[in-house]
């Protein structure tokens, strides 16, 4: 799901494998062949941390979706779009442990494990998804993030279906799958308000308005130049995923602007068009230095999200010390 | 110290397999965390089989498991290019063969049919 990554803080650089010229050649020769790379098979450095950085933000970010979510349990319309919500957060949770494990397991040698990386969450090294930062102020919140958030996470993870490492393109297949049902639950609420009484239509007019600059920040920056850095390169060049930050952004406006507008919507960017010639969108660009903000845990709902992770953390310490295993020493 | 062993024990990692159906094999579902066998299957289920059949679960830690190394896929793995004397590929004539005697051929479609024989 996520598409900004960025170098600095975070899991560190610990050279455990000494590089080895032959050893990489081999391995690009492997991944250029479309061959899957496993946890255990020699990887360059460069490789591994950056499938760290990228899966242990993703896992993360599965966790922190949940929260914007949940707050929508209570107070579903309907108990059918009670259960719904209820099965979509239930996923993002599911998404979250297939990924940290994906992580973990890439961390080890570095003698790292979850307790780390829920540490670095909340310590704000780890860094989660800019759009679970926001408030979910209506119930048209709750499906615009089924719709057009789900839609942005099916556009970026499809995209990486084919990625070289494994273990990661084996947990896509099935997040995938599932995002499907994620996106038709969003659409059946959206549908239901923009068919529905001029309140309704204007509560979901008012959600994607705000929502906009959000959704469009979803794919990271264009250039490392917007915000200072940027890993699409490697992301690449590895074979974790085949398109820029752009491409996916253009690829999203391309399948859900139509019908964005079929539904009698607007974007709040009125220059918005699609450029014939140059075959892509023109748009506004988002306030970048915002972006950067909201991902530093400076947005809106930052804090009181983070916090609540840390309350749920510590309440359950107690659970993980009872079954954790005596140590035997001798 | 004391802290660091303490946590190895309460995060142990365990492989899940399940079952669809009465004829499937077990197959791989993905790993999990858990400090014993039976929260793993508690999880797995919540983990992996949320919407899918299920007819059975197996957690296994994964210390417990020989798997091939790296080095032992790449050798073992690669597969003879001759491995015809194997399978049918060689017996292909024997259609025309029966043909001649005003036969049918007894090929795998027609054998693994016969679950349905008529015949008491």
């Amino acid at each position: 799901m996520y598409n900004y990554i960025e170098h600095g803080k975070g899991a560190t650089a610990v050279s455990t494998h000494q590089e080895d010229p032959e050893k990489y050649a081999e391995f690009m020769e492997r991944i250029e062949a479309g061959e899957k790379i496993e946890a255990d098979d020699w990887m360059p450095d460069e490789y591994r941390q950056t499938l760290i950085k990228l899966i242990s933000m993703h896992g993360i970010s599965e966790i922190m979706g949940a929260l914007p979510e949940k707050e929508w349990v209570p107070k579903a319309p309907s108990l059918k779009r009670k259960l719904g919500i209820m099965a979509k957060v239930q996923d993002e949770m599911g998404h979250g442990q297939l990924l940290l494990r994906v992580a973990e397991d890439l961390m080890a040698p570095y003698g790292k494990d979850r307790e780390d990386i829920m540490q670095d969450l909340l310590r704000g090294d780890l860094k989660f998804h800019n759009v679970f930062h926001m408030a979910t102020k209506s119930w048209a919140d709750a499906g615009l993030i089924g719709w057009l958030v789900d839609g942005a996470a099916i556009i970026t993870q499809t995209n990486m279906l084919d990625a070289s490492y494994g273990p990661y393109q084996r947990a896509l297949q099935r997040i995938c799958a599932e995002e499907v049902f994620h996106a038709q639950h969003g659409e059946a609420i959206i549908m239901a308000l923009a068919e529905g009484t001029e309140e309704q239509k204007a509560m979901l007019q008012d959600a994607l308005n705000r929502w906009w600059p959000a959704l469009l920040m979803f794919f990271g920056p264009p250039t490392a130049e917007t915000t200072g850095s940027s890993k699409q390169e490697a992301t690449i060049k590895y074979r974790i995923r085949k398109s820029t930050n752009e491409g996916l952004r253009q690829a999203y406006l391309d399948k859900y602007l139509p019908r964005i507008f079929s539904l009698g919507l607007t974007v709040p960017d009125e220059t918005i068009h699609y450029d014939e010639e140059k075959k892509k969108w023109i748009y506004q660009q988002p306030d970048w230095n915002e972006f950067k903000q909201i991902i530093s845990n400076n947005g809106p709902r930052s804090q009181a999200r983070l916090r609540l992770r840390k309350i749920a953390h510590e309440n359950s310490a107690w659970v993980r010390e009872a079954l954790a295993t005596p140590v035997v020493t001798a | 110290m004391a802290e660091n062993e303490k946590k190895a024990t309460f995060y142990k990692t365990y492989e899940v397999f399940s079952r669809k159906n009465d004829k499937s094999h077990a197959q791989h579902q993905f790993s999990l965390l858990a400090p014993n066998e039976e929260i793993a299957l508690a999880m797995a289920q919540e983990n992996f089989m949320r919407r899918e059949d299920v007819i059975d679960v197996w957690v296994v830690a994964r210390d417990n498991i020989r798997k091939m190394t790296s080095e032992e896929r790449k050798q073992w793995t690669k597969r003879l290019d001759n491995k015809d004397y194997r399978n049918t590929k060689g017996y292909g004539y024997l259609r025309k063969k029966w043909r001649e005697k005003e036969q049918e051929m007894l090929d795998e479609k027609e054998i693994l049919s016969w679950k349905e024989v008529a015949r008491k």
